[in-house]
């Protein structure tokens, strides 16, 4: 089987995303889609698997043209997707998310115990281990990516299409999960891995294909090319790894100590005695595989979630128990992982959402009035300090890219007396420019005696950023590494799969 | 091409509002022509007619604000028909209680308890949303149904004037009534109160730290929570304001028009008062112009009604129309808006 | 049979036919929030369907007739409020709000025009009781819930065949998923617009039917604005009930039993207002509702609009 995608263009808002892109993947391959975030890989794969409309194009499956209306058009022509953010139903079994919309024996009364059979032996034949009669609700984002898989083997697709999925995995994970893949093209099926680290196109795929601003840059095979070639490729220019620069810290005296942190939801523990300290000018990196407590423990520090047990002090007084405000105005400030649901409002403009956070400073107010034209001047110097892209400061903050929304978050932690900065994900999303220029923003923060706490899951940034690194698994904290000459990667990687480390 | 299609934009649904209208009066075999005038001279025809349109336009236009008020915190209340006469029935007691007092004293004294009545009956379901997450939409539309069986309860039994043989409240002493503006007329101070307030509620939302604070809870509670605003509170606080201005429109409407508490006091003016706020886009400028529109068309409504003999419901199936078709206007007639998610 | 026995009947009874038209809205109701849309019209379109159902049995003096004008009544408006909601994307609660509005207007006018002059109420006869044989002389509960009429007995058919439908088909699942993640729904193939139209229009069904009951079982007769918030009380019993259709029966009942306990107090000659007996179903709903606090099990996507260019 063999897709063509010819002259494929796509428009949002005005903005050109896909330029004009061509693309094939056939039976047998792992063929790679390279790009940075916002280059339009997903967008293309989307129209390829019906849920957008290209503007203009073409696709034809084995030489005949088709036209894929919805995703059931392309299921029912063997083409398959996981999307980065899984698309399960938490309320029903995993079974039942298998087989969801198809029409099995006996329909509508389809009988579960021939499907969980399938389901058995499928898991078998490909090694992906999953439960049939388990609630979605409750699983990890392991095993919710092996039932994707799982669901599109069901439905017998002959093309799967893979959106950045090693981005929820650990390192000991990633290599069982390419055997999968790898298994998965043996029995004939092709593959399409959507990612931007270059890294993992050496190590799996067999063609790559590269897209930068909605172009087709590069079309090759994988033995033609070099990482050199790919990252010119990708971002115009040779990729220069940031270095990452061992400072020395004096950690005698700690600003922020957190001491046997728990936080219980029912049953569930999602933090485990979480114990560490961040010394002024020090950047601690938490490394760890999304969802093992990472939301919770920088929630747990601004002041959000309430601790089970445990204590927080910063300067020396205990914290938890206080209100955000009032831990804000003593010094914290926190950039969360969703800007969107956790930081902005979206239909406001950026007065507006810079007052989100300033209304209540006396900076700003005048007898419970609020100063409008100083929060105006405000604004308007945080978008020219921190180059923000936006047509003024009246705009609505939607209409503003990713990584400008996230510098103007940034931007406006930043403007206080900031001592503490939790950065949960900062680039997430990100351009590699935007990328690069909060990194070195929070470089200098750090350079300046604010202390940061740097929650990633992307370990390059752990490792390019930090001076010391504590790895998150299911809540519990796996062991604190200096980053120095000696760090050893690889350590790190076990650790993220739950390996603890000895002598803590 | 484009300009067309705005044109059809802006007409279909005028027109189609129009022909419904149309439609129902042919159905039941009145004189268009008499049925048109008879609309139009209601509304407009004389000052007396106009003044008509502004009293129906005062508590509409308060309890408009009051769902304006909420909806801008996310509370969705849709309880303010049960709260105006709460309003009107904490203001009637306190006006036949002490009836005596002066003037300058009763009155200031029935709006604080009208408005506190409709403020405490909002805030029951604002409580129940901000403290244990129940809809408050259901809540608030129970208790309208509660409100307006106590009121008939009270006027049949403890407020009851002994000297009617109908279920009312003894009528209010001259010093309980809100001031006449214009001679002749039943337009009352209560409309100029209104404007102010309209104009206060502007000021309030739009210029002070808690009223943004308001604003910023109903567009993402979320966020706002995390930056430290405390969301229940400002759910609550809004629920009171809320509730409380229907309550002061219950008092406006006992103390300027009526001069008694009786059933009916409100001819659905809070469920009006919803739409009032949605047409109005929940901006206190946006809500007193839809006042003024569905207060004329309810007039306009019952001058057709003695004209032409056109049931007064005609109305209440216009303003429905209204609110199906300004929902359904961006949809067709004007291109989706498409958005990106990168 | 003693007095006591007799009175428990008869308040079940009495509670029964209070229960049914709330339980055929609350059912409605259920699969159309299941599906992730909420439409507080069901009070709208409970007395449109009571209006029309009046209306042709009036003129045609046909039962059946009448029960299927008041569910396509029903239909319609549930199809607009899909129209409003799925298609335009707008506020639901809103939506529903202005088809109560449209409803109540376009009945009281029509009601007007048609019966405005009559002297005396016009009224209609009602269905006939058919006792169950076997059932109906199970004691107390025999001629309580099998002593009725055939619609009654369609509620229970229909109470049975929506729990199937929910709980044991693959189309339940399907609406499951809509309602709780329509993005995963559309990527697995599923039409997540089609489905919502569907759950609309069902519970327009519903809703009309309830509204036929009211008519021809209940009161057999029309007043302007018959339903009176009943609607909003079905409501208030699929939220106890957490959409269950079983539960939502038992939940109506409960809500009915006041009425029953009016009628029997006042055949006692106890003197207590009409107005705290007109009071009590609405407060027995906010007392439900209270009970429902922290039991809330909503679909996550009830009342989002599904917009597959729309993704965060």
């Amino acid at each position: 089987m063999q897709i063509d995608m010819r002259n494929i263009r796509k428009t949002f808002f005005g903005a050109p995303v896909l330029k004009g892109v061509d693309f094939c993947v056939h039976s047998g391959e792992i063929h790679a889609l390279l790009g940075e975030n916002g280059a339009g890989k997903s967008t293309l794969m989307n129209i390829l698997y019906g849920l957008y409309k290209p503007d203009d194009g073409t696709i034809t499956i084995d030489g005949e043209e088709v036209s894929i209306e919805d995703p059931r058009d392309a299921l029912s022509q063997g083409i398959g997707m996981v999307h980065q953010h899984f698309q399960l139903v938490n309320t029903l079994t995993v079974s039942e998310n298998i087989t969801l919309g198809l029409r099995e024996t006996g329909y509508p009364f389809s009988k579960r115990k021939l499907i969980d059979q399938r389901i058995k032996e499928l898991s078998e034949t490909f090694g992906l281990d999953v439960d049939p009669a388990k609630l979605i609700k409750g699983l990890s984002v392991g095993e919710r990516q092996r039932i994707e898989i799982m669901k599109l083997l069901y439905r017998s697709a002959k093309i799967f299409i893979l959106d950045e999925p090693t981005a929820v995995l650990s390192p000991p994970e990633v290599e069982s999960f390419f055997n999968v893949l790898r298994e998965l093209r043996n029995a004939g099926n092709g593959v399409v891995i959507i990612t931007h680290k270059i890294g993992e196109v050496m190590q799996i795929s067999d063609r790559v294909t590269v897209l930068r601003d909605g172009e087709g840059v590069l079309q090759s095979r994988l033995e033609d090319t070099n990482e050199h070639e790919l990252s010119k490729a990708m971002i115009g220019r040779t990729l220069t790894q940031r270095e990452h620069e061992i400072r020395s810290i004096d950690v005698t005296s700690p600003r922020l100590v957190l001491q046997d942190v728990t936080i219980h939801d029912g049953k569930l523990s999602l933090l485990q005695n979480l114990s560490i300290s961040i010394a002024p000018g020090e950047i601690m990196g938490i490394a760890g595989v999304d969802g093992n407590g990472q939301q919770e423990l920088a929630e747990a520090i601004i002041g959000i979630r309430k601790l089970s047990s445990g204590t927080i002090t910063f300067n020396g007084n205990k914290v938890d128990g206080r209100s955000i405000i009032d831990r804000m105005n003593n010094g914290m400030g926190y950039i969360p992982a969703d800007r969107h649901n956790d930081a902005i409002l979206l239909p406001m403009n950026l007065n507006q959402n810079l007052l989100l956070k300033k209304h209540l400073d006396p900076n700003y107010l005048n007898h419970h009035f609020l100063k409008r034209k100083k929060a105006e001047s405000t604004t308007k110097n945080l978008i020219k300090e921190f180059f923000i892209k936006t047509p003024s400061e009246n705009t609505a903050i939607r209409y503003l890219s990713g990584g400008n929304q996230q510098k103007f978050v940034l931007a406006r932690e930043l403007d206080s007396d900031l001592q503490l900065l939790i950065a949960f994900q900062p680039t997430r999303g990100l351009d590699l420019g935007a990328t690069d220029f909060i990194q070195s923003q929070l470089l200098d923060l750090a350079n300046r005696g604010v202390s940061i706490l740097l929650i990633s899951t992307d370990l390059q940034e752990i490792i390019s950023l930090s001076d010391r690194i504590a790895v998150l698994y299911k809540g519990e904290n796996m062991g604190i590494l200096e980053n120095d000459d000696q760090l050893d990667i690889a350590l790190v990687g076990a650790m993220m799969g739950g390996k603890r480390l000895e002598n803590q | 091409m484009k300009i067309n299609r705005n044109i059809i934009h802006y007409i279909w649904p005028v027109a189609s509002v129009l022909m419904t209208a149309i439609l129902l009066l042919i159905l039941i075999g009145v004189d268009l022509g008499s049925a048109f005038s008879g609309f139009f001279r209601g509304m407009f025809g004389n000052i007396y007619q106009i003044s008509e349109v502004l009293v129906k336009t005062t508590p509409l236009l308060l309890a408009g604000l009051g769902c304006s008020i909420g909806f801008q915190c996310g509370f969705i209340n849709l309880g303010a028909e049960g709260q105006l006469y709460m309003g009107a029935l904490a203001s009637s007691v306190v006006a036949i209680f002490l009836g005596h007092l002066p003037h300058l004293l009763l009155i200031p004294l029935m709006m604080v308890c009208g408005f506190l009545a409709g403020g405490l009956w909002a805030l029951i379901p604002g409580v129940m949303k901000a403290k244990f997450g129940l809809s408050e939409v259901i809540m608030s539309l129970m208790f309208n149904y509660i409100a307006i069986q106590f009121i008939a309860l009270a006027i049949r039994t403890w407020l009851k004037d002994p000297e009617y043989p109908f279920p009312m409240s003894q009528p209010f002493t001259e010093s309980a009534q809100l001031p006449r503006l214009v001679p002749r007329t039943r337009l009352h101070i209560g409309f100029i109160i209104a404007i102010v307030l309209a104009a206060l509620v502007y000021i309030f939302l739009w210029k002070t730290a808690r009223g943004f604070q308001i604003r910023a809870c109903g567009c993402n509670p979320r966020a706002s929570f995390c930056v430290g605003v405390n969301v229940n509170l400002n759910i609550i606080l809004s629920s009171l304001l809320s509730g409380g201005l229907a309550g002061f429109a219950g008092f406006v409407e006992v103390s300027g028009v009526q001069h008694k508490l009786m059933d009916g006091i409100s001819s659905n003016y809070g469920y009006l008062a919803v739409m009032v706020s949605l047409l109005g886009s929940n901006h206190p400028l946006g809500v007193a112009i839809a006042a003024l529109l569905l207060g004329a068309l309810d007039i306009g409504g019952l001058s057709m009604q003695r004209s032409a003999g056109v049931p007064t419901s005609l109305t209440t199936v216009i303003l429905g129309m209204i609110v199906i078709v300004f929902l359904l206007r961006h949809h067709f007639g004007k291109k989706e808006k498409e958005i990106s998610h990168e | 049979m003693n007095d006591t026995a007799l009175l428990v009947t008869n308040l079940l009874f009495a509670s029964v036919r209070m229960a049914a038209p709330l339980t055929f809205a609350g059912i409605g109701e259920s699969v159309s929030q299941t599906s992730g849309v909420l439409n507080i019209g069901v009070e709208g379109m409970m007395l449109g369907g009571a209006f029309t159902c009046f209306l042709v049995t009036t003129y045609t003096n046909s039962f059946l007739l009448g029960i299927l004008a008041g569910m396509l009544v029903g239909l319609l408006f549930g199809t607009l409020h899909a129209l409003i909601c799925v298609t335009a994307k707008q506020d639901q609660t809103i939506s529903g709000l202005a088809i109560n509005f449209f409803v109540l207007g376009l009945t009281s006018f029509f009601f007007l025009v048609l019966f405005g002059q009559a002297s005396t109420l016009p009224d209609i006869k009602t269905l006939p009781v058919v006792p169950l044989p076997l059932l109906s002389k199970i004691p107390i509960l025999g001629p309580a819930f099998f002593s009725h009429d055939l619609l009654t007995y369609v509620l229970y058919i229909v109470i049975i065949l929506t729990t199937i439908f929910l709980k044991k088909t693959d189309y339940g699942i399907q609406l499951i998923a809509v309602g709780e993640n329509p993005m995963a729904a559309d990527t697995s193939g599923i039409p997540v617009k089609r489905l919502r139209y569907f759950a609309s229009m069902f519970n327009g069904l519903m809703c009309g039917l309830a509204g036929s009951y009211m008519m021809i079982v209940q009161f057999g007769f029309y007043i302007e604005n018959i339903t009176a918030g009943r609607g909003y009380i079905a409501l208030a019993a699929v939220t106890l009930g957490r959409r269950n259709p079983v539960a939502i029966f038992f939940v109506s009942l409960l809500i009915g039993l006041t009425e029953g306990v009016q009628f029997t107090l006042q055949s006692l000659g106890v003197p207590i207002p009409s107005q705290v007996f007109s009071m009590m179903p609405y407060l027995v709903a906010v007392i439900v509702l209270l009970f429902s606090i922290g039991r809330s099990n909503d679909p996550s996507a009830l009342g989002v609009p599904y917009d597959r260019q729309e993704r965060s």
